[in-house]
């Protein structure tokens, strides 16, 4: 089709971005949020608090993200009647995806540090949860750290499923430009290679974060 | 690589490990059956669904409440060029596009398009985040025991393409003549069934629409069969040589998509139609995106 | 606004849900079985030395880690044809999971090769192996014991993403829950019930691979 010229369709693209670049951004923040109530849930000592917080993780870490959105996107406004946008839909799935890989991730993290150190603290008279803020988090958080930022990639990956339920980031963009003028090869090449920039440098980064940070 | 890979097989077992010898010997072969059985395993055919299993979702009074909020949500194509694409600017524009801004304007609301891909048109009516579906519809019982449907308003047709010397009105004139076809295509099918009585009519089956699209352009063949949609673009992508529809082989035509039972809102939109077909504009919009002028089927409606 | 829930479409159509489901679990193992050669491959390329091997697997392995699967099963099944290899939507399914899996994996199993100390392979060696015995006895068996439980969360992973095929019309799980939902909109229903299909699918892959650790890799308990 005449007017997409290459320029044309890589702004196109990079107009889209800025969505996909939200979506990361809102999930990641709300998911480190609901994340770390997660992990705290999971470590307490409290059997139902625990068993819910395991189940929650079981849950989206047993099904396809996919399905995750079809539930936020048609299953709530099919029970409730409210009809959540694109935008809305994914978000909320996506936050809730996030949220119990990083609550699984920095529960390990906290598992890891030696439970020598919960009974020093508690020796010297720490109550938990200053042993917990003063002396087990701040080890967790070393060990925490590579696989966290590598988590952020798998996000920025994430966002491209929300395209199918119509929220319109870099994904949906090239499907809907491809539609037109069936130049597949660029188009998704492109798409892959805008992916690419915003994902490796994270990638690079976590990779190098780990031989940083591993304890020897 | 295999012989190998036998080795390995064959010392696990001897070697009394024969759950893994098992293991190895369960997981190639079901990958072997895994490759093997690709029958065609369509969902569509299988599925059974009853009228009682489709979930009754309450229908708003669609007219009354578009003219309170003085809002109407449109679904259209976000994928099916000429009915609805993007421009480069990444706005929807198309045939339907066009059919909704009039509808909109016959309403006397404003429009809000909401893209939609083609499987999601009937879920999205039916939950409420649209109004009205204008989205290369087609109207078949299944769907009819779902929603409602207005008046056609847009040509989905298969018909005799040729250029100007391929004079050729109805069945009979297709004799000793080469018609090309897409294989397999719904037209395909048609002009096979159709010509069983008239005789030497040469049919060639191309791969697909654009061979098939090319084969007349080149001319390979006097007249091709093929449906509106690919036409348009030949149409439209050769325009010195002349070709226009003959005559028609299989009407289809699209409709408007409603919520059951919503009689007032149809007879309205059905209204607006009229009226669009009335001043000609709705030729105009066919001209504009199919190359082709209304088809008599629907303007005459 | 009360909604009844109705299950029936969902007993009424369960084969049709249970055949999506046997395709998922078709598409998965192939894609495990090609993508474990892939990805063995690429270990050694990446084992190898050869700075140009190296390369080779090195831009496989991120450029495949660093976009979106979405993107490559477009790019494959839509794009190819335009070099003249059309595939169908099975088979575009198939190539994308595996060569999506064996980056993946070429990662683990190189992880997993270079954790066996030097002087492993030099006792081996030393007390009269062949190379390749010293491969296979010596080298293997504990690299695997080590990378089981990243390859099996990788299996998992690929079993899961088998959902987007769904998108260019494979068959699939989800293919067949689309279908039903956008004829009867019991979205809740049908999406919870793919839900529990999915989760079971995940145990009883997680149970067999338990049952394979327990069996193969006893002896891995007692190492330090």
């Amino acid at each position: 089709m005449d007017g997409f010229t290459l320029s044309r369709i890589f702004l196109n693209l990079l107009i889209a971005t800025k969505w996909t670049l939200i979506l990361s951004v809102i999930a990641f923040i709300g998911g480190g949020l609901i994340g770390a109530l997660i992990a705290l849930m999971r470590i307490s000592s409290n059997k139902i608090v625990s068993r819910i917080s395991w189940i929650y993780v079981e849950f989206f870490q047993g099904t396809p993200l996919l399905l995750q959105l079809f539930l936020a996107f048609f299953g709530f406004s099919v029970i409730t009647g409210v009809n959540l946008s694109p935008l809305v839909a994914a978000s909320i799935a996506l936050t809730a995806y996030t949220s119990a890989f990083l609550g699984d991730i920095w529960r390990g993290a906290i598992q890891a540090v030696p439970r020598g150190q919960w009974q020093a603290a508690s020796a010297i008279g720490f109550g938990y949860f200053d042993q917990l803020k003063l002396i087990v988090l701040p080890q967790a958080v070393r060990l925490a750290i590579a696989p966290t930022v590598g988590f952020l990639v798998q996000v920025i990956k994430g966002t491209s499923l929300a395209s199918i339920i119509g929220f319109t980031e870099l994904s949906r963009a090239a499907s809907l430009i491809n539609n037109v003028t069936l130049q597949s090869l660029l188009i998704f090449g492109l798409a892959g290679l805008i992916y690419f920039a915003l994902c490796y440098p994270l990638s690079a980064w976590s990779q190098q974060l780990e031989k940083k940070l591993a304890y020897k | 690589m295999v012989s190998e890979v036998l080795d390995l097989f064959w010392a696990a077992f001897w070697r009394r490990q024969r759950f893994v010898a098992l293991f190895m010997a369960s997981f190639f072969l079901t990958v072997g059956i895994a490759a093997c059985s690709g029958e065609p395993n369509s969902v569509g055919s299988k599925a059974q669904i009853t009228p009682e299993d489709v979930a009754k979702l309450p229908i708003q009074a669609t007219l009354a409440q578009i003219q309170e909020s003085g809002q109407v949500k449109v679904a259209v194509p976000s994928d099916f060029p000429p009915f609805g694409f993007v421009n480069p600017r990444m706005q929807p524009i198309g045939y339907d596009i066009d059919m909704a801004k009039e509808i909109a304007k016959g309403l006397g609301a404003e429009l809000e398009i909401i893209p939609v891909v083609g499987g999601y048109r009937i879920p999205f009516l039916q939950t409420d985040r649209v109004d009205m579906i204008i989205s290369s519809l087609g109207k078949n019982d299944e769907r009819d025991l779902i929603i409602d449907f207005s008046e056609p308003y847009a040509p989905f047709f298969s018909a005799i393409y040729g250029g100007p010397n391929a004079e050729v009105s109805q069945i009979e004139d297709l004799e000793g003549r080469s018609i090309g076809v897409a294989q397999g295509s719904l037209e395909d099918l048609e002009i096979s069934e159709l010509t069983k009585t008239v005789g030497s009519v040469d049919i060639k089956r191309y791969a697909n629409n654009s061979l098939t699209a090319s084969a007349l352009v080149s001319g390979q063949v006097d007249a091709i069969a093929t449906g509106n949609v690919v036409a348009a673009k030949l149409i439209q992508d050769n325009p010195t040589k002349e070709i226009t529809s003959k005559f028609v082989l299989k009407d289809s035509p699209c409709y408007v998509g409603v919520r059951e039972g919503d009689a007032e809102f149809v007879a309205k939109i059905n209204e607006i139609i009229a009226s669009v077909k009335q001043s000609g504009r709705l030729n105009e919009m066919s001209q504009a995106w199919f190359g082709e002028p209304l088809p008599e089927a629907i303007a005459n409606t | 606004m009360s909604y009844s829930f109705d299950f029936s479409v969902i007993w009424d159509n369960f084969g049709v849900l249970l055949a999506g489901a046997w395709l998922t679990l078709r598409l998965s193992l192939l894609a495990v079985a090609f993508g474990l050669i892939l990805g063995i491959t690429g270990s050694l390329f990446r084992t190898s030395g050869n700075r140009l091997l190296n390369g080779i697997a090195l831009a496989y392995v991120e450029i495949i880690r660093n976009t979106p699967y979405l993107i490559q099963l477009f790019f494959i099944f839509f794009g190819l044809p335009a070099l003249g290899l059309k595939l169908s939507a099975e088979q575009a399914a198939i190539v994308s999971l595996a060569i999506n899996f064996g980056a993946y994996s070429t990662e683990i199993v190189r992880a997993g090769v270079e954790s066996i100390p030097k002087g492993q392979v030099e006792a081996g060696l030393a007390i009269g192996f062949k190379r390749l015995d010293v491969f296979r006895y010596i080298v293997i068996p504990p690299a695997l014991a080590n990378i089981y439980s990243s390859l099996v969360g990788q299996v998992i992973l690929a079993v899961l993403f088998t959902s987007v095929v769904s998108q260019i019309a494979a068959e699939d799980l989800t293919y067949a829950g689309n279908y039903l939902d956008s004829r009867t909109f019991r979205s809740f229903e049908i999406y919870f019930t793919l839900a529990l299909l999915y989760l079971a699918i995940v145990w009883i892959v997680k149970a067999i691979a338990y049952l394979i650790e327990v069996r193969c890799f006893e002896f891995a308990k007692y190492r330090q």
